[in-house]
């Protein structure tokens, strides 16, 4: 192709590259100076862009996103009906050089410390208010100020571990904040993955150019989490507000990624002052949570009580100085936003030294000498003094902060802030081929550890939408990798992505119970639901047989399907759909434990089954869409129980899926061999059994009641058969923690091994209805006795 | 005046009960030279797994405790003695209105009677435009913060009517309002509104007033229970002041304090969560005898 139609040369293709490249006026651009011309650091990437051939950059944009939509990378949204949407990569770096971020890393070390001393005051001696260095209205009003956490001195000796800091180029070049982050900031998982994502698309470029590693700050900060365990006692772990979350993907991420437990509230119990997660093996005590769930719903007993996120009793540990909290509960009030007027003075009065970066100019309107400043001024955007968004985020509607229902700033200015109206610098983005200047502020991460503030040498560029104004995700925005370049090649750390061996440690203590219940249920409903298939199939076939004739055989299997509670007019009957429901939803709680593909399958099923259903009027008279649907499902169970490590917690999910088999095979047997079943019901049972094949070999003859029953009730070898299943059972549970007859759980173990010893010596004459009724209720007695043991 | 207290509270789970957390505040609390508590003790049954007793934010003394599993009822019962002074104020002590502003700047602390913690809205009561309006037009001739507190406290108890079967714990203030109705926690979420409104601190103050009325007075509402009333902060130099809308009366001798909070959910007598199946029904029986009634 290239030798009909010779190709520009370098030069040229590097000035078509930048041909409509233009910054904004009087701001700061990454990639061009003053003049236009491209700066040092980029002449890399914009070669490396020049030398693509046609169509290549598309090619690699798209395996960047491939890899992301493989990883399952989302962002949950609210307000548009929870949907996950697909990760918004600008394919384009950020590209910083190491001097230029060495100097931005020391002045947000520096706010960082200062945040800390300013946290200390408001929850300690409360100085600076009592010295008039700032107004208490401020602090009081502030619904991140937590009262029951004042006079609680931090376990680890500090209340913050981890903070975030949104940064934005000024005009000359130079950085200055936007906001801080201190609560529980997110996305520091996110850089990683735009990080892999983005190396894949510049794979050479990436291997040849000095871009410092991720890899090294998670580690550095998993083992100060460790460290931070009061008296060396306790388990480090994440704690989540769960999947309805927007960030849980993080979480989830962050968590496998680190070899930590993720944690939701109801995992948790306090005893004698002391955090214990509840697992399959008692409580463990926990020494550290990496706190994810906003401060106000972390106990219900001393904080918000309409949280049903959190652990009552949580404060009293914290009291009790048993707990490290990352970061500590209350420190959400140095977000907020009138205290940014405040923090040049509060630098000079806590460390006597001035900011080494300035943050967004803010006046806070309730201080008349302020208010004087700002008369007049059109550059300025007024909102909420206590908002703890960011500036670009938009303005969320003002909480019942005051006591105002129509609060102006005319009228309380003290809930207001002015703040000067920032452009922000410019950084290059990717439009088609050609490359466009668009606004762009970072995340930069710093975590507390043994040597003192480390930054993750990177992180997460906002990218805006359009040419002029915010930068924010919620508004169509997207997020970039960042890349901070050394003149000498750099330490060589590899980053283990998602999924290759992502644990920098094996998973650390017991199974949480949450956890194993979900495993638990997550079997019982995957196995249900491909019972339920296989049941709708079998009719459908049957009844297209018959052509539209009522026959007593198929009367009789309609009767069956009505006590599974299968409503057969709807083409996907609304017993399945809500079977399959639940199973994601259980996964969707474990998925720190789940491989990606497995909950892409799982995923896959119920996207297939909703499209199916919405579908409607299509009949399924031969029993096809149960077909497409049966190799979805058996698919995700191969995942599941081939591929999955046997941890305690897939023993759980093996378990779960082993009783609601025994039982639905019971069920079924039970009725097809009932003394009014119709001629034909046996074959029916065998191939719902899936042992069509099996009963030819076997016995070449007719089925007969007793060749049915040993197949799929009695024989060993038979997956099928409920004694295989019973045994898989009963294997399994001596295999749980504590679980031989002499352990916590004897009575399951007691029961699982009479009900196996009673199938095991069973004759084939022994079994009739009533027989296998009683067995049902035995499996119904285990799957009580599992949760009673394990799952509380 | 000398009281002996005694509450019984009683929650009853029909035996479907698991384990859970209560934060207690019931036992009156010693304050200064207008009351002293000189004995008491809360009594739990079943026995806790876990007792122990701590201070909150704004002073008020809890009792924790965390329960194994209930087998049936879980009973409180709080006792105390305790000695109680009416406050003397003098009301041409209260700051003006229009002064408010400053006399606000000049509380500098966020200590828990700091005035500070008192202005915005709280977790039950919300700004309101209906409670707005009653309140400056019900105190529209008042000079000092004094008197708006005062002719509050007299209107609300003119024109709403006590009721104890109209509203629960839950119901919203503006309910309560519109309806002009409800009981004393709903009578002091009025009054803590308007006052808030107005630009003036307010407090929730939950606590005891006497069984039987000394001879010739009526008795007053709200003794049958444990009972709510409101404090209004008047300026540094008298600073706050106790009103009871449900009585229209300024506090004195009668009652007795067990806590100060924003609203109700800071101070309620049992918070918490326990674990249960089905759902609990709660009684609560209260007696307040004053010891030294018939002494001159």
């Amino acid at each position: 192709m290239s030798a009909l139609s010779p190709r520009p040369s370098l030069p040229k293709r590097r000035s078509a590259l930048l041909e409509t490249y233009r910054a904004f006026p009087g701001t700061h651009d990454e990639l061009v100076d003053e003049g236009g011309a491209v700066r040092p650091l980029w002449r890399g990437l914009v070669d490396e862009l020049a030398r693509m051939q046609p169509g290549e950059i598309e090619g690699r944009v798209a395996r960047g996103d491939e890899y992301l939509r493989d990883a399952g990378v989302y962002l949950r949204q609210f307000g548009a009906g929870d949907a996950e949407r697909v990760w918004p990569l600008s394919h384009l770096p950020v590209l910083i050089h190491e001097k230029d971020w060495s100097g931005l890393v020391a002045g947000l070390a520096q706010r960082a410390e200062l945040l800390e001393a300013v946290a200390a005051d408001l929850y300690g001696e409360n100085r600076l208010v009592a010295d008039g260095h700032l107004p208490a209205a401020i602090v009081a009003q502030s619904p991140e100020w937590l009262r029951p956490m004042v006079g609680v001195p931090p376990a680890s000796g500090h209340r913050l571990h981890i903070v975030a800091f949104d940064v934005a180029r000024s005009v000359d070049g130079s950085w200055w904040v936007l906001g801080d982050r201190t609560q529980a900031p997110s996305g520091a998982g996110f850089a990683l993955e735009n990080r892999v994502a983005t190396a894949r698309i510049f794979a050479e470029l990436y291997a040849r150019t000095n871009v410092h590693r991720l890899a090294g700050f998670f580690r550095d900060f998993r083992s100060s989490l460790q460290s931070l365990a009061p008296g060396g006692e306790g388990r480090a772990a994440i704690l989540t507000p769960g999947p309805h979350s927007d960030t849980y993907y993080e979480h989830a991420y962050i968590a496998r990624y680190l070899g930590l437990s993720l944690l939701e509230g109801e995992d948790l119990t306090v005893r004698d002052g002391k955090l214990m997660v509840r697992t399959v093996s008692g409580p463990q005590p926990v020494g550290v949570l990496w706190r994810r769930l906003d401060a106000s719903y972390a106990d219900p007993l001393e904080l918000d009580d309409r949280s049903r996120l959190g652990t009552p009793g949580l404060v009293s540990a914290l009291r009790q100085g048993s707990l490290a909290m990352v970061n500590a509960l209350g420190v959400g009030v140095l977000e907020t936003r009138a205290l940014l007027a405040f923090m040049p003075r509060l630098s000079e009065i806590l460390h006597g030294e001035p900011l080494a970066l300035p943050n967004v100019a803010t006046w806070w309107c309730g201080d008349a000498v302020a208010r004087a400043a700002v008369e007049g001024r059109t550059n300025l955007h007024r909102s909420s003094a206590l908002s703890t968004s960011l500036p670009y985020e938009g303005d969320v509607p003002l909480p019942a902060h005051g006591f105002s229902i129509d609060a102006s700033p005319e009228t309380h200015p003290e809930l207001f802030v002015a703040q000067e109206i920032v452009s922000l610098g410019s950084t290059p983005a990717l439009d088609g081929e050609r490359l466009v200047a668009r606004p762009f502020s970072l995340r930069v991460f710093l975590a507390r550890t043994a040597d003192g503030w480390q930054a993750l040498p990177g992180g997460y560029a906002r990218i805006a939408a359009g040419e002029g104004g915010a930068a924010s995700l919620a508004l169509g925005g997207k997020v970039a990798d960042v890349w901070v370049v050394a003149d000498k090649p750099v330490e060589a750390i590899s980053l283990l992505s998602g999924e290759h061996a992502a644990n920098l440690k094996a998973q650390q203590g017991a199974l949480p119970a949450r956890a194993a219940d979900n495993l638990f249920w997550l079997g019982r409903y995957v196995e249900r639901a491909e019972d339920t298939m296989r049941l709708i199939r079998a009719y459908r076939v049957r009844a297209a047989e018959a052509g539209g004739e009522e026959t007593p055989l198929l009367v009789h299997f309609g009767e069956l399907l009505e006590d599974f509670g299968i409503d057969l007019a709807q083409r996907i009957p609304e017993a399945l759909s809500t079977t399959i429901g639940s199973a994601v939803f259980s996964a969707s709680k474990v998925r720190d434990r789940f491989s990606v593909d497995g909950w892409a399958a799982l995923k896959d099923l119920a996207a297939t089954t909703r499209n199916m259903s919405e579908k409607g009027e299509v009949s399924d008279a031969n029993g096809r869409t149960m077909g497409v649907l049966l190799r979805k499902i058996t698919g995700f169970s191969g995942l599941a129980h081939e591929n999955m490590y046997r941890f305690t917690g897939w023993r759980f999910m093996r378990i779960g899926r082993s009783i609601e088999r025994a039982i639905a095979t019971a069920s079924m047997l039970g009725f097809m061999i009932a003394d009014d079943a119709p001629e034909g019901a046996l074959d029916i049972a065998l191939e719902i059994g899936d042992s069509v094949l099996t009963h030819r070999r076997r016995f070449s003859l007719e089925a007969s009641i007793e060749s049915v029953v040993a197949l799929l009730a009695l024989d060993p070898m038979n997956p099928r058969s409920i004694l295989f299943q019973v045994s898989e059972i009963n294997d399994q549970v001596q295999l749980l923690p504590d679980g031989g007859l002499a352990g916590r759980a004897g009575d399951l173990a007691r029961a699982t091994l009479r009900l196996h010893t009673v199938l095991a010596t069973a004759q084939a004459q022994d079994v009739d209805a009533p027989f296998l009724e009683r067995v049902h209720g035995e499996l119904e007695i285990v799957s009580d006795l599992v949760a009673a043991a394990y799952l509380g | 005046m000398l009281y002996d207290i005694k509450l019984t509270m009683r929650f009853d789970y029909s035996g479907l009960a698991g384990g859970g957390r209560h934060a207690i505040r019931v036992l009156p609390q010693t304050l200064g030279v207008h009351q002293r508590m000189i004995a008491g003790h809360v009594d739990v049954d079943p026995v806790p797994r876990e007792r122990s007793a701590r201070t909150d934010f704004f002073g008020n003394p809890v009792t924790d405790c965390a329960f194994d599993a209930i087998p049936d009822d879980l009973v409180y019962t709080a006792q105390a003695r305790v000695e109680r002074f009416a406050p003397v104020h003098v009301a041409a002590d209260s700051a003006i209105l229009a002064d408010m502003a400053s006399e606000l700047e000049a509380a500098r602390t966020l200590l828990a009677p700091s005035p500070a913690h008192f202005l915005n809205a709280s977790a039950l009561v919300p700004p309101h435009a209906g409670v707005r309006d009653y309140a400056q037009k019900t105190t529209k001739a008042a000079h000092t913060i004094f008197d708006a507190a005062h002719a509050l406290n007299a209107a609300l108890h003119a024109d709403m009517r006590y009721d104890a079967e109209a509203t629960d714990v839950d119901t919203p203030l503006a309910e309560a309002f519109e309806a002009r109705h409800g009981v004393c926690q709903d009578f002091s979420h009025i009054m803590i509104a308007g006052l808030r409104h107005l630009g003036i601190p307010a407090a929730y103050v939950s606590g005891y007033l006497r069984t039987i009325p000394p001879k010739g007075q009526p008795r007053l509402e709200g003794a049958d229970a444990m009972h709510a009333w409101v404090s209004a902060w008047c300026g540094t130099k008298i600073g706050w002041v106790e009103f009871d809308p449900t009585n229209d009366l300024v506090v004195a001798a009668d009652h007795i304090v067990v806590g100060y909070g924003r609203d109700y959910a800071d101070v309620p007598p049992v918070r918490g969560v326990i674990r249960t199946a089905g759902g609990q029904t709660a009684t609560q029986a209260v007696d307040v005898l004053p010891l030294d009634q018939d002494l001159p």
